[in-house]
């Protein structure tokens, strides 16, 4: 079996691994890092958003192997080692952006690394940016309000 | 969070490890030495089965166990059942309940029906076993569509349910409806479609079942939202077993709106081969079965009538609809078409009769259950649609019209036509709130705006009338700890609505205890003895009037306690914010000081029990509650492209109390997103020759995105807490969904004025509302 070299959350790590495997498949069976969700089979819902190099990237569309070399980020490394949670989380929980929180980690990286490249969006922008990410519970609105809220626009 | 009150936006406990990636949802649970089943679904809408070979993917290395239909039928496990209330037929008669297997034993009856299942070391090999199981099928002829499968002559699902007919059941007064008909100025009549359309939670249905061998028992764990009745399934109906042996349990449930409400067959079959194999067996639905397999939502073709005077006033309404059931009964089935649809016929407009006929019918497709309403979304459709067309038809302002039929708050309490005990509300100042919302003074510019660049604007008002459902009983415990801990256990359930925050936050408003103080559990057999699960709008309902009630409790146990500390009688003592006090005395003890106490057993008198404000409490409700409210859309069509954006959305909801504000707008606007879904995007759609399913993925069923789903005004109506349970509390899980749909079908209507539609059938996609632009519709 050929062995993956990666950074997952900034840890190396070296593992022997099926070509065929799935990056959301490596990360949740191989490296026990569930908060990556599958939400479906079309690459269409978004529940499996991480980072591969600071990009947004739904990991069922990816071969782990494709991401040799790559720096990797994940829901479970987004807060600070102490805990202090990123802006994006903290704006989710304060807007109740979230219900059954199964799209919430996809919908936060997605999020994070939408205002990474467009600091400040406009709603329009930020809807058209996290339509590849399916909520069912909240209607979306609340995570509109997180997303301006987490890039400084909605004062107070 | 400290001090927290009813009425507060307090923000969820739970969101701490949803926003970190800690959730734990099934499939992100694993056992040692765990095995993994994987299902074998029919290709066929409607087959004979004539033989399955299991050989060659028994023989595959991994492979642990394999079953088809027939080794099940061989154990002897009982049928899933349908719980449906309704029962009988209108002329008395018992309605049809085919027996529904977990497996397909001589013939499958919808696509995606389970014909074998496969266990084995990893997920990968069962889905390769599924390859080399050989099944030798006889094709039959399918039929989808409900009013062809009554007609006679039709394919029969059931070889002994004439006419493929579960139920003809009716409800309302037909004499006073046909006299009211008879002498109305104005008859109106509409055929109209509540399309098919699936809940599609984001986490797909999974379980994991453990067998145990020295107690002979089992252990499951289960993507659900009904712990406590599945497991009575499970167990008695379809294992044979005691209910006790059985311990069904939810992890974080990622979101389910009714569709993991019921029973299903896939978790009988990992509990039965994890006794078989003797190893903890997990199942895992991808979306693509999930499509196939869970059960669907609405799917009725009704016709609906309007009987109103010369001034508008309406006299009756008479409802006829026909409900694709699918294939079986699911568990609550039936119920959906008869007392689902019925009981809010008519919404809150006053009428002298109404009568309403149901009827349930099999077809080779996938089986409807509750979706989010389960019912009364239909009936608002029904009841708003006949309003706007006959708005239309008769040349009445449909504004005006609805406001000269509301009920007047003088009028209430009253039982409505369909039997409904309406207590409270106030129809007409929540529509007029509603209205005042939505800019109406400059409408008219942006009309013309709209014109200016090849649009059509069209607006529209709907009110609403919904009701609880769901268990009617709660349980929850309360155990203090000695290290300051407080333990709730409720059997109502959560799969997304922050009952883990509500519950918590009810029980700290009224004993004035830390929220932080309180752990919470749900969804499991262990901790609860009885639970209702979700459903119904149910939540705060049962489940907080549990709390309520068991808060209550607590106090009065906590007086004698502190009684006896203060050496008085109890009845002297009083209990205000998280205090025990004598008035006008220096005896004064938090109440952390008074349970402190009574875990003392060492220092309280033998007359007081050391457990006592420990309590359990069980709250039974008596009558349904009535939410109601209105909604109020104003959307813009292209009319180059049939492209429909909402440009405006407002709804009032009288809820009776609020507990958590920010909770509350939640459900409103999660369901608002699945009730425009329904409008213009989703739709289950099967070809009819074949009985395949066209619209099997996400790629195919178009889930609403942030970019289909307008900002929304909430407001609240909070001026008539309903006498019917303690909180004052009405249910505002659903209503959402229910207002939704007509608003923004009549907006799109009122838009299209010009162009002379009468009617289109939801989903209103943009090739739809193109071609109807075009004068291309079908009538």
């Amino acid at each position: 079996m050929p062995v993956l070299n990666t950074r997952v959350n900034g840890k190396t790590v070296q593992k022997e691994i099926k070509p065929t495997t799935l990056l959301v498949a490596f990360l949740r069976d191989g490296m026990g890092l569930t908060g990556t969700h599958v939400g479906c089979d079309t690459s269409q819902c978004g529940a499996c958003v991480v980072h591969v190099d600071g990009v947004a990237v739904k990991s069922c569309t990816m071969l782990a192997l494709q991401a040799e070399g790559a720096d990797i980020q994940t829901i479970e490394d987004l807060a600070g080692d102490d805990g202090t949670l990123h802006p994006v989380q903290q704006a989710f929980q304060k807007h109740h952006a979230l219900q059954c929180g199964f799209c919430t980690p996809g919908m936060i990286m997605a999020s994070v690394a939408l205002l990474s490249a467009n600091p400040r969006p406009s709603p329009a922008q930020i809807r058209h940016g996290l339509e590849g990410n399916i909520c069912r519970c909240t209607g979306y609105q609340n995570i509109v309000n997180a997303v301006l809220d987490a890039s400084g626009q909605l004062g107070g | 969070m400290n001090r927290v009150k009813i009425g507060q936006s307090v923000p969820r406990v739970e969101d701490q490890r949803f926003v970190t990636g800690r959730g734990r949802y099934i499939d992100d649970i694993d056992f040692p030495d765990q095995a993994h089943g994987m299902a074998l679904r029919s290709p066929h809408a409607h087959a004979r089965i004539l033989s399955v070979d299991l050989s060659e993917a028994q023989n595959l290395s991994g492979v642990l166990f394999c079953f088809s239909g027939q080794d099940w039928a061989d154990e002897g496990f009982g049928p899933l059942p349908t719980k449906s209330a309704v029962r009988t037929n209108s002329d008395g008669t018992d309605f049809k309940e085919p027996p529904r297997s977990c497996m397909a034993v001589d013939r499958a009856r919808h696509v995606g029906e389970i014909v074998a299942f496969v266990v084995a070391e990893t997920r990968a090999t069962a889905i390769a076993a599924l390859e080399l199981i050989v099944v030798d099928y006889d094709p039959l002829d399918a039929i989808t569509d409900p009013v062809a499968a009554l007609q006679p002559g039709a394919v029969q699902i059931w070889d002994d349910i004439p006419n493929n007919l579960c139920i003809d059941w009716d409800l309302g007064d037909k004499t006073a409806t046909d006299d009211a008909f008879a002498r109305a100025d104005h008859v109106v009549c509409l055929d109209l479609i509540n399309n098919r359309v699936t809940a599609a939670p984001i986490e797909p249905r999974g379980a994991i079942a453990q067998y145990h061998t020295d107690s002979d028992t089992y252990t499951l764990h289960n993507a659900t939202q009904n712990i406590h009745a599945n497991r009575d399934i499970f167990a008695t109906n379809v294992l044979h077993i005691a209910n006790e042996n059985l311990h069904h349990l939810a992890p974080d449930v990622g979101g389910g709106f009714g569709a993991k409400n019921g029973a299903y067959p896939e978790p009988a079959l990992v509990l039965y081969a994890a006794r078989k194999v003797g190893r903890p067996v997990k199942w895992i639905n991808d979306r693509s079965e999930s499509f196939l397999s869970d059960t669907h939502g609405r799917d009725q073709v009704s016709r609906v009538e309007l009987a109103l005077k010369g001034d508008g006033t309406f006299l009756a309404l008479r409802t006829d609809s026909i409900g694709n059931l699918g294939s079986h009964c699911a568990t609550v089935g039936p119920f959906t078409i008869s007392g689902g649809s019925a009981r809010t016929q008519g919404g809150p407009y006053g009428f002298e009769a109404m009568h309403y006929r149901g009827r349930g019918v099999f077809t080779n497709v996938a089986l409807i259950d509750p979706y989010r309403g389960a019912g009364r979304p239909e009936a608002s459709y029904q009841t708003e649609r006949i309003i706007e067309y006959a708005a239309r038809k008769l040349g009445f302002d449909p504004v005006e019209l609805r406001r000269k039929n509301l009920i007047p708050p003088e009028r209430l309490p009253l039982k409505t036509a369909m039997g409904l005990d309406v207590d409270c509300g106030n129809f007409p100042h929540v529509f007029e709130q509603t209205l005042a919302m939505t800019n109406r003074r400059s409408y008219g510019d942006r009309v013309t705006k709209s014109a200016a660049s090849g649009n059509a604007r069209g607006f529209a008002i709907s009110p609403y009338l919904e009701c609880t459902g769901g268990s009617p009983k709660e349980f929850v415990k309360i155990d203090f700890r000695a290290d300051g801990q407080v333990d709730m256990s409720v059997g109502s359930q959560s799969t997304g609505m922050g009952h883990e925050t509500a519950l918590p936050q009810i029980l700290a408003s009224q004993l004035g205890l830390p929220l932080s103080d309180i752990t919470f559990t749900q969804a499991d057999t262990n901790a609860t003895p009885l639970g209702g699960g979700h459903g119904g709008s149910r939540g705060l309902e049962l489940g907080g009037n549990a709390v309520f009630q068991v808060a209550n409790a607590i106090v009065v146990a906590g007086k004698s306690v502190a009684g006896h500390i203060f050496d008085l009688p109890a009845d002297q003592v009083e209990f205000a914010d998280g205090r025990f006090f004598v008035p006008d005395s220096n005896h004064n003890l938090s109440i952390r000081e008074v349970i402190d106490a009574s875990l003392d057993a060492d220092h309280l008198p033998d007359t007081i029990d050391p457990q006592c404000m420990n309590r359990n409490s069980t709250f039974e409700r008596g009558i349904i509650s009535i939410p109601n409210g209105c909604h109020a859309a104003e959307v813009e069509v292209d009319l180059e492209t049939g492209r429909v954006t909402i440009d405006g959305y407002w709804v009032v909801d009288d809820f009776g109390t609020i507990i958590n504000p920010m909770l509350a707008d939640g459900q409103v606007m999660g369901g608002i997103a699945q009730g425009i879904g329904q409008a213009l995007l989703e739709d289950i759609k099967y070809d009819p020759q074949s009985g395949q399913l066209l619209s099997g993925s996400f790629l195919d069923y178009a889930m609403p995105r942030a970019d289909h789903i307008p900002t929304m005004e909430i407001g609240y109506y909070e001026g008539a807490p309903t006498k019917k349970n303690p909180l004052g509390v009405k249910g505002a899980g659903e209503a959402g969904c229910v207002g939704a749909p007509p608003a923004i079908v009549n907006a799109v209507l009122d838009a299209l004025q010009e162009f002379a539609v009468d009617h289109l059938d939801m989903p209103l996609t943009s090739e739809k509302v193109w071609q109807a632009v075009k004068g291309n519709v079908a009538k």
